[in-house]
């Protein structure tokens, strides 16, 4: 956790990394279920009893998916970071 | 540790602090004791050290600095100079969190983060905190934060945002629950089947885990507030 510079490999890269991949799974699940609930709730608000949980489950679900995609994005960041870092070493 | 399951010997109930009656009912109350507790170990902690801060750190003010430094370099690196504005808050989270999770691994004491309430309290202060942030840099133009990148993906990228948004504080309570619970249901088993030989080696491993969640935790606040800081894309 402790953020050193330049000093062979950073540990806090790899807490970072660890704590990203370790949201991954959860917000796969919880994006749809929040879609699903409020989906269900303006049914019974509106009275349009299968359209608007369909509708926003489908949401959930791509919204789990961007999420995941983002932090798919950001676990690759770090990654070309670190091999950036190891290849000017060499040199 | 794991309530419903047999344990030798817990705090709470010896204090008469395990459940409290309002109103004709019965509502758990060991968790918001432990919390105390918590709440307890980290003021005195904080008195001793402020009490003899100087400028050659002593041994207990040097870890406070090593975390709390470390942790700030960390932030400031990843938000910029904003984020010194907002760390106070943040480490207090981790402080906080790291002490409940910590307390489950010691004998008499419960860890309240393996109780959902605790953890949904936190989560839903996070997700107020972060917005309220997000209101008060932007005033009414936060809601572009909601908005996507084009104007005419609005109708489409503003339920995803709210249903995304929402749904933060839903996995930051159930990943922290679920966590913390599953690994004091884990210890209270193994120390059924082997006392002490099953449990020891198991604290190492269960005390890293406790870490990284109040960690995670810290990390995922911190992206929360970067977000709602910087430019709407």
């Amino acid at each position: 956790m402790v953020v050193k510079k330049n000093k062979g490999t950073n540990p806090g890269k790899y807490v970072d990394t660890m704590g990203t991949v370790g949201t991954i799974g959860l917000h796969m699940v919880s994006h749809p279920a929040v879609g699903a609930v409020a989906g269900y709730f303006l049914d019974d608000w509106l009275g349009t009893k299968p359209w608007m949980f369909i509708t926003f489950l489908i949401l959930g679900v791509i919204a789990g998916f961007r999420a995941v995609y983002a932090d798919t994005k950001k676990v690759m960041r770090n990654q070309d970071k670190e091999d950036n870092e190891r290849f000017q070493r060499k040199d | 540790m794991a309530s419903g399951l047999p344990h030798p010997l817990l705090l709470a109930p010896l204090a008469g602090m395990d459940s409290i009656t309002i109103n004709g009912e019965v509502v758990n109350f060991s968790h918001v004791f432990y919390t105390w507790i918590a709440m307890a170990i980290l003021f005195t902690l904080a008195f001793l050290v402020r009490g003899q801060i100087k400028l050659v750190p002593g041994k207990l003010q040097n870890v406070f600095e090593v975390i709390i430094g470390g942790l700030e370099d960390f932030v400031v690196g990843n938000i910029g100079e904003d984020g010194r504005k907002i760390f106070h808050v943040l480490i207090a989270l981790f402080l906080f969190i790291i002490t409940m999770n910590l307390m489950g691994l010691v004998p008499g004491f419960d860890a309240p983060t393996a109780n959902v309430n605790t953890n949904a309290a936190m989560a839903l202060f996070t997700f107020g905190y972060y917005n309220w942030i997000g209101l008060r840099r932007w005033g009414v133009g936060y809601i572009k934060h909601f908005c996507g990148p084009f104007w005419w993906l609005t109708p489409l990228m503003l339920p995803l945002e709210l249903i995304s948004h929402c749904a933060r504080p839903l996995s930051l309570t159930l990943r922290l629950f679920g966590n913390i619970r599953g690994e004091e249901i884990v210890l209270i088993l193994f120390f059924l089947l082997a006392p002490l030989v099953g449990t020891i080696p198991i604290y190492f491993l269960f005390g890293l885990a406790k870490c990284l969640q109040a960690f995670i935790w810290f990390m995922l606040s911190m992206i929360y507030l970067k977000g709602s800081l910087e430019h709407a894309h």
